[in-house]
């Protein structure tokens, strides 16, 4: 239940922003876990994700067309026919699973060099820290590289660079990523 | 009652065995009164084709079968739908109460006739090939078409059409070899400029050819006038375009190794131009005219969405995706609608030909399978979906597909029906309301059919399927009409006959015939009713009509109707006293259908969330086309346990079945899955079974993969199969098998230490079954 003022606040006669995310990450991050929260509420279980689905969602005062693609990874074969016209990346990170942080950098990597998302704020979530051994925020931004890359979650806003930071949160408590939202929807205009 | 048992007889399954005698007591069963039938079902009690016509009641029309009464002595039978007297045909006339014809004689309730009549051409498999693809995903496809003509019947007759942003239809005439007309993708022509243009309009006069020869309804299957097979007048019109494999093979894989991706350029962020809707519309207007009353297939291999009009489903501009569920259901697809229009007109005329339409739908986005459901599911078409054509889904599937397993007289065959007619026939007590399959009305009026009740398809007592196989499984629905205030007198039986007439592979005209009598009960005996409740059957035939109540009705209402169904069954059925929940039973014949109510609710027929419109149409198309227990299969898994303490065993579908030294097995129709529980992981990671003294574990560890393989060498379409452990780099993997669990300990359940033996526990806030039963009880006992 997180954020009920805010939603209330811009539900109220306020006109939405409208901004198209995306959700990518490795399969098994959370992102159609997070999809299911965002739109129901609700945690499910799903299989993982074929082929890429698209959700409506109001966070606050943005109304998302959020595309889930699928993590798995013939599927990430298709992410970039996804990059044009995009205001937002959101990428999970399962915070736990730290054999594949390598991997996760390397897919992030790629993400944060595409030249078409150049200009595109990315809000990395660290997913299931509600599990035991979950990595800490910062080891989580030493392993994927971002020590020099994030640029501060206060409401002081960068201009000149692209915006990137990370929050850490459990999608299955439904806690954390309400913060993340927040300092994203500051970047969408 | 062994219900899969009596399925054996038939190849039928009823909701109830037993019907209540009155319209008011039917309506009080809640479970509609339906039939799964499969036409071709390949049943061990089959006596041999018998080469003859079947002697049909001058009234009713009904063919002779083993309740007619015969007097052998004065040559008569009587009806047992009509009560009509029928003189035997002169050439029964030997026959004695101990030399009876197949048909007559009370085991043989189905027989099969082999029609004498001039064989139909051998049927027309038309390759549609998307070339807007990579060389990779073309030079696959290109293989396994190559293959596809290997393994045919060397008298099937094949053609090819490519396309990207243009149709390309490649001439086989052995003296043209190489030629191709091209037509314009984007431009809308009407099937006979098609025919003109390509010159496949068969000459007047010269028979029975032309499209509109198909389109006689319910009419028994007329040879073509020309007679003998390649004789047909539209198979020679389109003779340069359609050849038999056996003259064709080498030219047509020349053409097919020359053939490069689409030379159209496709600027950066776009998608190539592709004009599916065009493609198959050129592929079903050769056929209407080339194929006309016979048996034909397009087979449509798709490597990404159309972008042509008319039929695009998403625009140039990768940047707009194609659209999803919420995009439908807000209205906020563009391409949506135009393109419904485009394919249903489409499948309308692939209908009225008789003509059936398969997707391979080979991509990793979706395609449009959506918006073309209709070409396939209404000409009883298959839908293939695969991430590749380099994928086993594709390949495996593609090539059972076409193995001919069927010799008849020495020569392979398609082990299919073409062009066939299913027509039912019923006593007067009852009539048909509807059918829910791969079938399209074929508008006929009788006293079979029902006045004021229609379930999926009705108003008819005959259907065209313009193809079938020996999987091909209708749901039938009928209404009890017989008022309350005439009784049924006892002892006496209701009767159906399923007629099917079509095309066998081999161009030998078919006719599968099934009489199948049933009780009649006081609609106040519970008891009786009860006991002849086949809940698997009951679960699909209901499934089937939740599913179809998609294309018309909100998700919401849906569920809440099932939900209704299934607490107004409970509340006749079970016994219980009122107002105490506790006190709820169910008899063993009803116990597990809740469960499988339970399931199909959480299913992805009704629950679309992380699917794709493309994989909704995919799995819907499915459970609208096989027989209960494959149906069952896809609403409720099987899972099986392997330790080394024991056999093998069923167990259920249950998080609680979750455990470390447990391998598990699931098959859910559309994936096989072997789970090895964390203890097997980390022995069989340690390579314990590769210890010779560790024979057993090695062996442990090889049983669940044998069984899905042979599950997989079975299923059509090929099955997804995953290896998977419970915890570690294949969490996501694991998630096949969790997805399907009853969810009996969630986290918030394991957090609170009520959890269960196995440690195992699922992420979510789903109810289980057990709240889910407590929830039904409450319902079901509290005064209606």
């Amino acid at each position: 239940m997180f954020e009920w003022f805010w939603n209330i606040l811009y539900n109220l006669g306020l006109a939405h922003k409208n901004a198209r995310c995306l959700f990518l990450g490795l399969d098994n991050a959370g992102k159609t876990t997070l999809m299911h929260v965002l739109r129901d509420n609700r945690v499910a279980l799903h299989v993982p994700t074929q082929q890429p689905t698209a959700e409506e969602i109001v966070i606050g005062a943005v109304r998302f067309r959020a595309f889930d693609l699928g993590g798995h990874e013939a599927a990430r074969q298709i992410w970039r026919n996804y990059y044009a016209k995009v205001d937002a990346v959101v990428f999970l990170v399962d915070s736990v699973d730290r054999e594949r942080f390598p991997e996760v950098k390397a897919e992030l990597d790629g993400l944060l060099g595409d030249e078409q998302l150049k200009d595109v704020p990315f809000l990395i979530l660290g997913n299931k820290i509600d599990m035991r051994g979950a990595a800490a925020e910062d080891d989580l931004r030493v392993a994927l590289g971002l020590h020099t890359l994030t640029t501060g979650k206060g409401s002081n806003l960068v201009s000149d660079i692209r915006p990137i930071e990370i929050f850490m949160c459990s999608v299955v408590r439904k806690m954390g990523f309400g913060d993340g939202f927040r300092w994203l929807s500051q970047y969408l205009s | 009652m062994d219900f899969s048992q009596v399925e054996e007889h038939d190849g039928a399954r009823w909701s109830w065995m037993t019907w209540p005698s009155s319209r008011l007591d039917a309506t009080r069963c809640v479970v509609p009164f339906g039939c799964m039938y499969t036409p071709l079902k390949k049943l061990a009690r089959l006596p041999a084709l018998l080469p003859y016509e079947p002697v049909a009641c001058k009234t009713c029309s009904c063919i002779l079968n083993p309740y007619a009464r015969v007097d052998v002595r004065s040559q008569q039978w009587a009806c047992p739908f009509c009560y009509s007297r029928n003189a035997l045909p002169p050439h029964y006339a030997g026959i004695t109460e101990t030399n009876l014809p197949a048909e007559l004689i009370p085991d043989f309730t189905t027989v099969e006739y082999a029609l004498p009549r001039h064989a139909a051409p051998p049927p027309v498999l038309y390759f549609v090939l998307d070339v807007c693809v990579s060389v990779a995903e073309l030079d696959a496809a290109k293989g396994y078409i190559v293959k596809a003509l290997s393994l045919l019947p060397p008298d099937v007759i094949v053609g090819l059409i490519t396309f990207g942003r243009n149709v390309h239809v490649h001439v086989l005439a052995e003296a043209e070899i190489g030629k191709a007309y091209v037509l314009r993708g984007d431009k809308p022509y009407a099937a006979d400029a098609i025919q003109r243009l390509l010159g496949v309009t068969p000459v007047p006069g010269a028979g029975a050819g032309g499209a509109k020869s198909a389109s006689g309804a319910g009419a028994a299957p007329v040879a073509p006038a020309a007679g003998p097979a390649g004789r047909h007048p539209g198979l020679i019109a389109a003779a340069r375009f359609l050849q038999p494999v056996a003259e064709c093979e080498f030219g047509l894989t020349s053409v097919l190794e020359e053939l490069a991706p689409d030379a159209w350029p496709v600027p950066e962020n776009q998608r190539p131009q592709r004009a599916t809707a065009g493609a198959l519309s050129v592929a079903v207007a050769v056929l209407e005219s080339g194929a006309a009353s016979i048996g034909a297939r397009v087979e449509l291999l798709l490597g990404g969405p159309a972008t042509v009009e008319p039929g695009a489903v998403v625009a140039l501009e990768q940047g707009d995706a194609v659209r999803s569920h919420s995009d439908i259901d807000k209205d906020n697809a563009p391409f949506h609608k135009s393109a419904l229009k485009t394919y249903d007109a489409i499948a309308a005329r692939a209908v009225n030909a008789g003509h059936t339409v398969d997707v391979w739908a080979c991509a990793l986005d979706q395609v449009g399978s959506y918006e073309m459901k209709s070409c396939v599911d209404r000409t009883g078409g298959v839908f293939i979906q695969s991430e590749s054509f380099r994928h086993p889904m594709f390949k495996r599937s593609f090539e059972k597909f076409f193995q001919a397993s069927s010799v008849e007289g020495g020569a392979p065959a398609l082990d299919m029906g073409f062009q066939a007619t299913f027509e039912v026939l019923t006593s007067r007590e009852f009539k048909v309301a509807g059918v829910i399959g791969g079938v399209a009305s074929l508008g006929k009026a009788s006293p079979s059919v029902s006045q004021d009740m229609e379930v999926g398809i009705g108003g008819t007592s005959a259907w065209r399927l313009c193809s079938l196989d020996p999987n091909t499984s209708l749901a039938i629905y009928f209404e009890v009409v017989n008022q309350h205030s005439t009784p049924i007198p006892e002892g006496q039986y209701r009767y159906v006959q399923y007629t099917t007439r079509y095309q066998h592979g081999s161009g030998q005209y078919r006719m599968r015939v099934s009489t199948i009598a049933g009780h009649w009960t006081d609609g106040n005996n519970v008891a009786d009713l009860a006991s002849g409740f086949d809940q698997e059957a009951a679960a699909v035939l209901l499934a089937r009509m939740a599913v179809y109540k998609t294309e018309n009705e909100e998700a919401f209402d849906i569920l809440r109707w099932v939900d209704r169904m299934l607490i107004r069954l409970c509340a006749r059925f079970a016994s219980y006293e009122k107002d105490a929940p506790d006190t709820f039973a169910l008899s063993p014949n009803m116990s597990l259908y809740p469960q499988f109510m339970f399931n199909l609710r959480r299913s992805q027929f009704l629950q679309v969330f992380n699917s794709s419109p493309d994989e909704t149409a995919f799995y819907r198309s499915y459970l609208n086309r096989e027989n209960t227990t494959n149906g069952l299969l896809m609403i409720q898994p099987t899972l099986m346990a392997y330790t080394l303490e024991a056999p093998p065993e069923p167990v259920l579908l249950d998080v609680a079945s979750v455990s470390p030294n447990r391998l598990l097995l699931l098959d859910s129709f559309f994936y096989v899955i072997v789970f090895h529980g964390d203890s097997i992981a980390q022995w069989r990671k340690a390579g314990y079974a590769d210890q010779p003294e560790n024979e057993h574990l090695r062996l442990l560890l090889q049983a669940p993969k044998e069984d899905a393989a042979a599950i997989l060498e079975e299923r059509f379409p090929f099955a997804r199969y995953i290896e998977c452990d419970q915890y570690g780099s294949q969490a996501s993997q694991a998630r096949f098998l969790l997805a399907k669990l009853n969810p009996s300990v969630n986290h918030h359940a394991a957090e609170t230490g009520a959890s269960s033996e196995s440690d195992a526990f699922i992420f979510t806030d789903d109810v289980s079954l057990q709240v889910f039963m407590d929830h039904l009880k409450k319902l079901a006992v509290a005064p209606q």
